[in-house]
């Protein structure tokens, strides 16, 4: 009886300090970007510049080079021992002589003289850091020496830092980019936490060219200060950031990593690419279980676990982004194809049924209204074949709109062919003089594309997306994807990021609930 | 909250300074946490062999059960089905026999009728520690290798997907005549993995297979506990 007793309270106990655990766990969480490690990082109001010269083929050279290239409006101090000018930009010889305290200080310096520097960083007063320069932990004992000395420092001043061994961060909101290359296309919504550097300086012109952009750009490199998860968190309040795309080699902190994502996934969701290791078994265990538990196998469980949409390549993680950051709350899976041939038509119906989707059949009513509309040629199965159509407006906005007010549809999925090479064709055909041409084809494509384009907020609750085989820089289509529509080169990525945003927002709900 | 009778059994494997725990000793700290297990008796004598054979019936089955013994199909140490005093008695010398001489005794217990086996187990991640495992059990765990893991503690929501994520979820589910698997004691049970996991630092690794639907219920008919 007594031990019973016992065991009660030491139970009730128990399920309280889980409460308060839990209570601790939810403060930790920043709330805002103002109290991430990174926020002086990623908006700094100005910057010490060390490791540029006039030399333009040294890094730090290039890497100033593209911060001045996009037109940052910061101050920017380059410190150079015998320079009096970099650049254009007055030089100081010290960072003791600059005029204030630099919010951040860029350090691209030979290995053996960033402890040092850092270390001067730290008199001046700044307080955080992105470390370029390599040769730390991942250069062999002695690197990994200097990398503790490096951490030595930063503590000392209470500096926190990017890197080394990084290409820093990419903020195109505050035309910020030090990083290699040239900074394309506007701002964006896509933010980025990369383990390789090369990811946030070489995809800007992959994202513009999906109809994308980034909202910030993270590479952490060592991660000796701030790691995967800070990123993780700051993303996570970024409210330039409508999804997070994280790449991933290795997590070191992974209770806190599965805390922070199970978190912000409740606000917006987190697609991840991790390339650790595909073969299991490294580990050398004595069960089946542990036979069995390669990484890879870890990751797929934890990745789920915390809501995490698994991306199997760096294609598909930017088309799951585009989907996830364009498109509303589908109501189920069920979708409706119009298209005006018949291949690309059942290609995609092939795509939606691999992805998990359902083509359901158009109601009568919506058979009815159809009618007057389509050949007779045509079938109104779904997916809608109109075949050849002569009447393209209707093809752009009547059609699609009765698709879309069709009660079997959540979504909708279109096929775009609309060349400007062939509208030109006929245009000539048609008698339009050689410089009316362009204007009037220009004329004729938008207003097909905002004829398209408004019946986002007609059903504001049902996905629209569209897939052509055609270049995505053709009027129409890169029209519609600077204006949030999302637009994919093949139905199977189309048709996969349709079903990434259901995945999403199914097991949002479940973690939502599972949590009361 | 670690449960006394299960740190017991793992501070004596411990400071025996053995890197597994047999058994009979796996399924005693399974049983703690309330993991259904086979129903068994170790026997290291005659008397012993009678009464087990009167408490567990038949059909039974009779295993070599020691903490050195891995292998034990391999080395002739498992007899089923047996049907009858006369051929447990015969078993309990031939096992004793092969067991050359290594510390333990004959293991004797129910034999659990199913045809469905599923696999449970726990791996010690460095990054994300204890991380439990489910799948499909016996020889198709190496064959198909279809399992899903989860990094504990596991939540109910947790244990029910990964039950949904194997290829071969649909053994679940009433096929051919049979019943379909009580999912609740499922999800209980790969909490209580996980929570074995929380609770020993020193557990690096379990396995639980096969875990036999006996018609609707799981039960643990083999379990494998590696210490660090």
């Amino acid at each position: 009886m007594k031990a019973s007793l016992d065991f009660e309270e030491e139970s009730f106990f128990q399920g309280n300090t889980a409460i308060l655990t839990a209570a601790i766990r939810k403060e930790e969480m920043i709330k805002s970007i103002k109290e991430s490690p990174l926020y002086s990082i990623v908006n700094p109001r100005s910057i010490a510049f060390f490791g540029a010269s006039n030399n333009f083929l040294r890094m730090g050279s290039i890497m100033l080079s593209s911060v001045q290239e996009l037109g940052y409006e910061g101050k920017i101090y380059p410190v150079h021992q015998k320079e009096k000018q970099v650049r254009g930009l007055t030089a100081y010889r010290s960072i003791m002589d600059l005029p204030e305290v630099p919010d951040l200080a860029v350090i691209v310096l030979p290995t053996a003289i960033v402890c040092r520097t850092l270390e001067e960083c730290g008199k001046k007063g700044i307080r955080h850091a992105i470390i370029v320069s390599g040769g730390f932990r991942e250069a062999g004992p002695e690197g990994a020496a200097l990398q503790k000395e490096m951490e030595a420092v930063a503590r000392q001043y209470g500096i926190r830092f990017l890197g080394p061994n990084c290409l820093g961060i990419a903020n195109p909101y505050i035309k910020l980019n030090p990083t290699t290359l040239t900074a394309e296309g506007p701002p964006g919504f896509v933010g980025l936490a990369s383990q390789s550097g090369s990811f946030i300086t070489q995809m800007f012109d992959y994202l513009h060219r999906n109809g994308m952009g980034f909202s910030a750009a993270l590479s952490v490199g060592n991660e000796a200060s701030i790691d995967i998860v800070d990123c993780l968190e700051y993303l996570g309040v970024c409210p330039n950031t409508k999804v997070i795309t994280l790449y991933i080699e290795g997590i070191t902190r992974g209770e806190a990593f599965v805390r922070a994502a199970k978190n912000i996934i409740r606000r917006k969701p987190i697609v991840a690419l991790y390339v650790g290791g595909s073969e299991a078994g490294k580990h050398a265990g004595r069960s089946h279980t542990g036979s069995l538990s390669g990484p890879n196998e870890i990751y797929d469980g934890v990745f789920r676990q915390c809501g995490i949409i698994r991306a199997q390549s760096l294609t598909e993680m930017f088309d799951y982004a585009l989907a996830l950051g364009t498109l509303p709350k589908p109501k189920g899976n069920r979708v409706i194809i119009q298209t005006h041939s018949g291949g690309p038509g059942a290609t995609a119906a092939d795509a939606c049924g691999r992805a998990g989707l359902r083509l359901p059949p158009l109601s009568a009513q919506t058979v009815e209204k159809l009618q007057p509309m389509i050949p007779r040629t045509a079938s109104t199965a779904n997916p809608l074949d109109l075949t050849y159509s002569l009447n393209s407006a209707e093809s752009f906005f009547d059609i699609p709109d009765l698709l879309l007010g069709d009660p079997n549809a959540d979504m909708l999925l279109a096929y775009f062919l609309s060349p400007g090479i062939f509208v030109d064709r006929i245009l000539r055909e048609m008698g339009v003089s050689e410089e009316e041409i362009p204007k009037t084809r220009n004329k004729m494509l938008i207003d097909h594309a905002e004829a398209f384009r408004s019946l986002v907020k007609r059903h504001p609750d049902k996905p629209i997306v569209g897939f052509t085989y055609r270049s995505l820089q053709e009027g129409m289509v890169r029209y519609l994807l600077d204006r949030a529509i999302p637009i994919y080169q093949d139905p199977e990525r189309a048709a996969r990021a349709m079903a990434a945003v259901l995945q999403y927002h199914r097991v949002r709900e479940s973690i939502a609930t599972s949590d009361v | 909250m670690k449960n006394e009778k299960a740190a017991k059994i793992i501070d004596k494997a411990l400071k025996q300074g053995r890197k597994t725990l047999s058994e009979y000793e796996a399924k005693q700290v399974l049983a703690a946490y309330g993991i259904p297990v086979t129903k068994e008796v170790l026997a290291r004598d005659k008397t012993a062999l009678e009464k087990g054979l009167k408490k567990i019936g038949f059909p039974l089955v009779m295993k070599g059960c020691s903490a050195d013994i891995a292998h034990k199909t391999e080395k002739g140490l498992i007899h089923v089905d047996i049907r009858t005093a006369t051929e447990a008695k015969k078993a309990f010398r031939e096992i004793l026999a092969g067991m050359e001489g290594y510390e333990g005794g004959v293991l004797m217990q129910e034999m659990i009728k199913g045809r469905r086996e599923l696999v449970m187990g726990l791996t010690r991640d460095p990054q994300f520690g204890p991380c439990v495992m489910f799948g499909l059990g016996g020889i198709f765990t190496e064959i198909l290798r279809d399992v899903a893991f989860r990094r504990a503690p596991l939540e109910i929501r947790d244990a029910k997907e990964m039950m949904q994520e194997i290829k071969g979820r649909k053994i679940l589910d009433a096929v051919r005549g049979m019943e379909a698997a009580d999912q609740k004691m499922l999800v209980d049970m790969l909490i209580s993995v996980g929570r074995i996991g929380l609770d020993f630092d020193d557990i690096m690794e379990i396995d639980l297979n096969p875990v036999i639907l006996s018609g609707s219920k799981p039960v643990v008919v083999d379990a494998l506990i590696v210490l660090k």
